[in-house]
């Protein structure tokens, strides 16, 4: 039947649907990152590539690109690695495990806005549940450490407000929030490793745990592996909620936590230039793009064994 | 190449006992086949042997010694898993190396690229153990690949290799050709019992295959319900089972089983099936076994023939199996014939076959297996 024209019918809705929700967004954003568009405005005008050369010129926007990447290379490594190691410990337990599994997930399932109001109390520099532990430290053996000393002298940091802790202390919540969800992936994986294969490592002569680890487990989880770094990845680069929860007044202190999702919010519905805000979009699309792609390259390659 | 020896080795598993106090001694160099049907216990007491699992009492001793709280790393004994159990992110050449790296190689010699400086000489030595084994199992052109990409026959020669490479003092085997085709386990059971006559090494290997065991063992053991119900050569097992369960585990055709009587001159009896020889007691119920070859046809007129009809032909190529039933289909009988005399019968036909003397078992109501005398007693009212 050359002539029959009922395949349109099977694809189409789906094709018609992938472009207009998914393909048309990315295709108009890519558009009004060339000019000066603001919501409202009848027409805009063709910039060019003005808004990419602020981007990559501005100060602002240096800024952005320093608090990102220290977040995402914080959070990434220490949340699949936390992940791995509870998931590991919770798997060799044989009692408890289920109770572990629950407490580790409780900040996933948690509102993000909720927990970071709890933070602010307790990063709180006065008030705080943390700073007054601190204290409680001064004069004993801790003073010792340098850093400890002169917190005691001169006060313990600001956490949340002080420019030079403000990225950690906000990529510290993300890896609390964000490991036990790598967790939960990398059990998942964990029960889909044959028992044989310690066995045989066993056999073999594997008699320390790493040595299993390096020669079973690590392997075996490769694709566990690929997916959680993947998925890690991409949720570090979106966070936006913590930025906004702390700073609605915009990017911490001199914007030290001025992360990528929180600029294009400031930029395109805060300030409604909705122009530059399309070009940090397509910027942050391109580095999200580029570790996937990187990522199926380079690993996945050598993890599938079949 | 090492003596096993395991005392009353116990397993329980809760409330479920699945090992009853199992002794076995293992020479030396010997062939040793555990053979069962599943859930007899005979993988346990392979894994009890290896360590990997502990037992619940016993001891296990290898070369005189007991070895209970050694680890399994640690006893020198290699074992090939029913899944194989080969690293899939590893070539077959690094498969088989392994366990020379992690025993003969120090931390230092074992890291990724200063180690194969550090140990130069070490690890040329072990490319050319690896080699060797590989040469010995026709696997060398498949050193390179991973295990994904090889056959089931491919896979099991690997995983031999890995067993073989570091010359252990015994191999255990886990059902390794279950999972082959019919035509490659046939050419394996040759291979495997080959490998054996040549690397002189003790060898216990589990199968729930009875075929397997007897063709490929010095000795084995039947084991049933967690306890071994007889240890002997293949022959012996075939020839002469102490017990109606191993009579009828091993052998393919089952043996034919009668239920019958012994009448008060100690004949067993079926019917019109009495045996000539007599048992030492009288007067109980009995089972008589008779395996397909016991049976042969014969002439309708022979005085001793039994009649019976066809109802299945199993036709095997060099041997026809003849369903058969006697006594007005009361009992069945499997015949064993040659394709010359029962190619012209078929199913429906009546036919007449004989015993041959002296080849049948009794076994007594609790299945144990009844010694028949030759001479008859004093008066012999029938001959058969």
């Amino acid at each position: 039947m050359p002539s029959s024209r009922a395949h349109w019918w099977f694809i189409g809705p789906a094709l018609f649907l992938m472009a207009v929700i998914l393909l048309m967004p990315i295709g108009i954003a890519g558009v009004m990152s060339f000019t000066n568009y603001s919501l409202g405005n009848p027409g805009a005008d063709w910039v060019g590539l003005e808004n990419y050369e602020k981007i990559f010129t501005r100060s602002t926007y240096q800024k952005m690109f320093g608090a990102t990447f220290r977040y995402v290379f914080v959070v990434v490594p220490l949340s699949v690695g936390l992940g791995l190691g509870a998931a590991l410990l919770i798997n060799s337990t044989k009692r408890f495990g289920d109770f572990y599994k629950t407490i580790y997930f409780l900040p996933v399932m948690a509102a993000l806005i909720a927990m970071a109001i709890v933070w602010e109390f307790a990063l709180h520099p006065t008030i705080g549940i943390v700073n007054s532990t601190l204290e409680k430290g001064c004069g004993t053996v801790l003073e010792s450490w340098s850093w400890f000393s002169q917190g005691c002298d001169r006060g313990f940091p600001l956490w949340l407000t002080d420019r030079d802790y403000a990225i950690w202390t906000v990529a510290f919540i993300g890896v609390w929030q964000g490991f036990g969800f790598n967790m939960v992936l990398y059990l998942a994986g964990l029960t889909s490793v044959p028992r044989e294969l310690y066995q045989a490592a066993e056999m073999d002569g594997a008699k320390s745990a790493w040595e299993r680890f390096r020669l079973v487990t690590w392997p075996m989880l490769g694709p566990t592996t690929v997916f959680v770094v993947t998925i890690s990845f991409i949720r570090s680069f979106q966070v936006f909620d913590t930025v906004e929860a702390f700073y609605p007044q915009g990017g911490g202190p001199s914007k030290s936590v001025y992360v990528m999702m929180f600029a294009i919010y400031e930029k395109a519905i805060q300030q409604n230039l909705m122009g530059i805000g399309a070009a940090i979009t397509v910027v942050f699309l391109v580095f999200v793009m580029f570790l996937t792609l990187a990522q199926r390259w380079l690993v996945e390659k050598r993890v599938h064994y079949s | 190449m090492a003596a096993i020896s395991l005392s009353a080795i116990k397993k329980n598993y809760g409330e479920t006992s699945v090992l009853s106090g199992i002794d076995l001694s293992i020479a030396e160099g010997e062939f040793l086949t555990l053979v069962g049907p599943s859930g007899c216990g005979k993988s346990t007491l392979l894994r009890i042997l290896a360590g990997l699992e502990a037992p619940s009492s016993g001891d296990v001793l290898i070369d005189g010694k007991r070895v209970n709280s050694v680890r399994p790393a640690d006893r020198n004994l290699a074992m090939v898993f029913q899944s194989y159990a080969l690293y899939p992110h590893l070539t077959i050449a690094q498969n088989i190396m392994t366990p020379l790296r992690l025993r003969d190689l120090s931390f230092a010699e074992r890291l990724p690229v200063a180690g194969a400086v550090i140990g130069r000489k070490k690890h040329r030595m072990l490319h050319r153990q690896v080699e060797e084994t590989a040469r010995i199992l026709k696997i060398e052109h498949l050193l390179d690949r991973k295990p994904g990409q090889l056959s089931g026959g491919q896979r099991q020669r690997a995983a031999l290799g890995r067993a073989m490479v570091r010359n252990p003092a015994a191999f255990l085997m886990d059902e390794p050709l279950s999972n082959l085709d019919a035509a490659l386990r046939i050419h394996m059971r040759a291979e495997l019992a080959e490998l054996h006559r040549s690397l002189k090494t003790t060898f216990v290997y589990v199968t729930h295959d009875q075929a397997e065991a007897l063709t490929m063992s010095d000795r084995m053991a039947v084991m049933m319900d967690g306890n071994i119900l007889q240890l002997g050569t293949p022959d012996e097992i075939y020839n002469n089972p102490r017990d109606i369960r191993v009579a009828e585990f091993v052998g393919a055709p089952k043996i034919n089983l009668l239920a019958g009587h012994l009448d008060p001159a100690g004949h067993a009896r079926c019917a019109d099936v009495v045996l000539s020889r007599v048992a030492p007691s009288a007067c109980t119920d009995v089972t008589i076994g008779l395996r397909p070859e016991h049976l042969a046809l014969c002439d309708p007129t022979d005085p001793e023939a039994l009649k019976g009809r066809v109802i299945h032909k199993e036709n095997l190529g060099a041997d026809i199996y003849f369903h058969t039933a006697i006594q007005d289909g009361a009992s069945r009988l499997v015949v064993r014939a040659s394709p010359v005399e029962g190619s012209a019968i078929s199913i429906g036909h009546d036919i007449a076959f004989k015993r041959l003397h002296g080849l049948a078992m009794v076994f007594d109501p609790s299945g144990k297996r009844m010694d028949l005398m030759t001479e008859p007693l004093e008066h012999v009212s029938e001959v058969a």
